[in-house]
């Protein structure tokens, strides 16, 4: 069966809704925009499709060669597509928390929380070295379980154009208790905020229900506004740098490091370590500010 | 799959948007409305940071904040935001009141600030905290 692209069905409607949330902030709806960092984000984006295409042969083998391996035969169905949705989901969850929690794997993401802003342009701020990142492995179970590959590709697009809508300030909460099962533009801010409170916080893709049960999950506080960006925020716009600035700064470290152990940790330990602590993880940033508001209170 | 819909047709779409952002007026060049504010910006962007002393510049795009700690936070424009950079040994040039502050870092501009105490910020930054 081959099923359609959502992705590129949806890209003219992606294009329609930036337009309609420029507008819509000009006349004064909650958010913002500057024509720098929307081109910076949309520059990343294209790129992003055309490394991805580069790279999709050997995505492809792969997903084919566990699927030869599989574990069980799962037709193309309803029910097997609301089960790999799901599946497919929390497969994205365990990524995006190893995107947060490896360097190596942020040095891919790290590049779509680089925008200061937060409107549907940031959603399209797009790696350019996610094969690089080993991001695809974590998909791969799918195949092996038996989820035929034209599947899993299928709901991974649909999970990507889901994750499009949420960057937006503009929608402020979701009626009928959709907050809690859905990822939401709240839910998303937070994610996409350098506030201490908000690190390393709300990785769902679609799904909220993954960070509630495994203890990463952070509401939105209306009395503390969302600052978005990156902890060491970027001084340029230019994509090149965008898109390689976390693998040169690997590169540096890993060539000044004073050991074998500082050399693996500064590839597969937390962002933000060094061996002398002279720079801050998220962990760290988020322990001084409790003890900051454990001392104020 | 073809160079028109791969490159052309998004391409053309970015245009499109980048060209409507700016046309309805997203190009704001930020200014420093007081130096409280820009003691707040450092403070949020450095971890355990308070804003002790601070000098704007005279055209309010920039300003050093001294910090309880020792160190002199750079506060300077990136497009309608604010980037901040620990400035303690930085590479500062002084000419009359403008000190134009290098920070050792790929892709950030030197940044020219006009200050009533140009001749005193330049030493606190050659001090580290």
């Amino acid at each position: 069966m081959k099923l359609p692209d959502p992705v590129q069905m949806a890209v003219p409607f992606f294009i329609l809704l930036i337009i309609v949330e420029m507008v819509a902030v000009k006349r004064g709806a909650r958010g913002a925009y500057d024509w720098r960092d929307s081109a910076a984000s949309l520059t990343m984006g294209l790129g992003s499709t055309l490394a991805g295409l580069l790279s999709a042969g050997i995505v492809v083998a792969l997903a084919y060669w566990f699927w030869a391996h599989r574990l069980f035969d799962i037709p193309i169905a309803w029910w097997s597509g609301v089960l790999c949705f799901v599946i497919d989901d929390f497969a994205y969850y365990v990524f995006h928390r190893s995107a947060h929690r490896v360097r190596w794997f942020w040095a891919s993401h790290v590049i779509h929380h680089s925008s200061q802003h937060y409107n549907l342009s940031t959603a399209l701020r797009q790696p350019w070295t996610s094969f690089v990142s080993l991001g695809f492995l974590f998909r791969l179970p799918l195949f092996f379980i038996g989820f035929p590959p034209a599947l899993v590709f299928f709901c991974a697009a649909l999970n990507l154009v889901y994750q499009f809508w949420i960057h937006t300030e503009v929608v402020k909460r979701l009626p009928w208790g959709l907050e809690s099962v859905l990822n939401t533009p709240s839910h998303h801010r937070v994610h996409h905020g350098t506030n201490p409170r908000y690190l390393d916080r709300n990785y769902a893709g679609v799904f909220i229900v993954w960070d509630r049960w495994l203890g990463s999950f952070e509401p939105e506080h209306d009395d503390e506004p969302v600052r978005y960006g990156i902890v060491k925020n970027l001084p340029t716009f230019n994509p090149l740098w965008t898109a390689f600035h976390e693998w040169i700064g690997i590169a540096k470290d890993v060539w000044n490091a004073p050991s074998w152990k500082a050399r693996w940790m500064y590839v597969a330990g937390p962002p933000g370590w060094t061996p002398d602590g002279s720079r801050d993880t998220a962990d760290v940033i988020r322990a001084a500010w409790e003890m900051e508001q454990q001392a104020a209170e | 799959m073809n160079w028109l819909t791969l490159v052309v047709l998004p391409g053309a779409g970015i245009a499109l948007l980048v060209v409507l952002a700016r046309g309805l007026g997203f190009n704001a060049q930020p200014k420093l409305a007081s130096a409280a504010e820009a003691g707040t910006i450092a403070h949020d962007a450095l971890m355990g940071f308070h804003a002790d002393a601070v000098a704007l510049a005279a055209d309010a795009r920039a300003a050093l904040v001294a910090g309880r700690d020792g160190r002199i936070a750079l506060v300077r424009p990136h497009g309608d935001r604010w980037i901040v950079r620990v400035a303690n040994g930085a590479k500062v040039d002084r000419a009359g009141d403008t000190l134009t502050v290098t920070i050792a870092e790929p892709m950030f501009e030197p940044v020219a600030l006009q200050l009533a105490d140009a001749a005193g910020w330049a030493a606190r930054m050659e001090a580290r905290p």
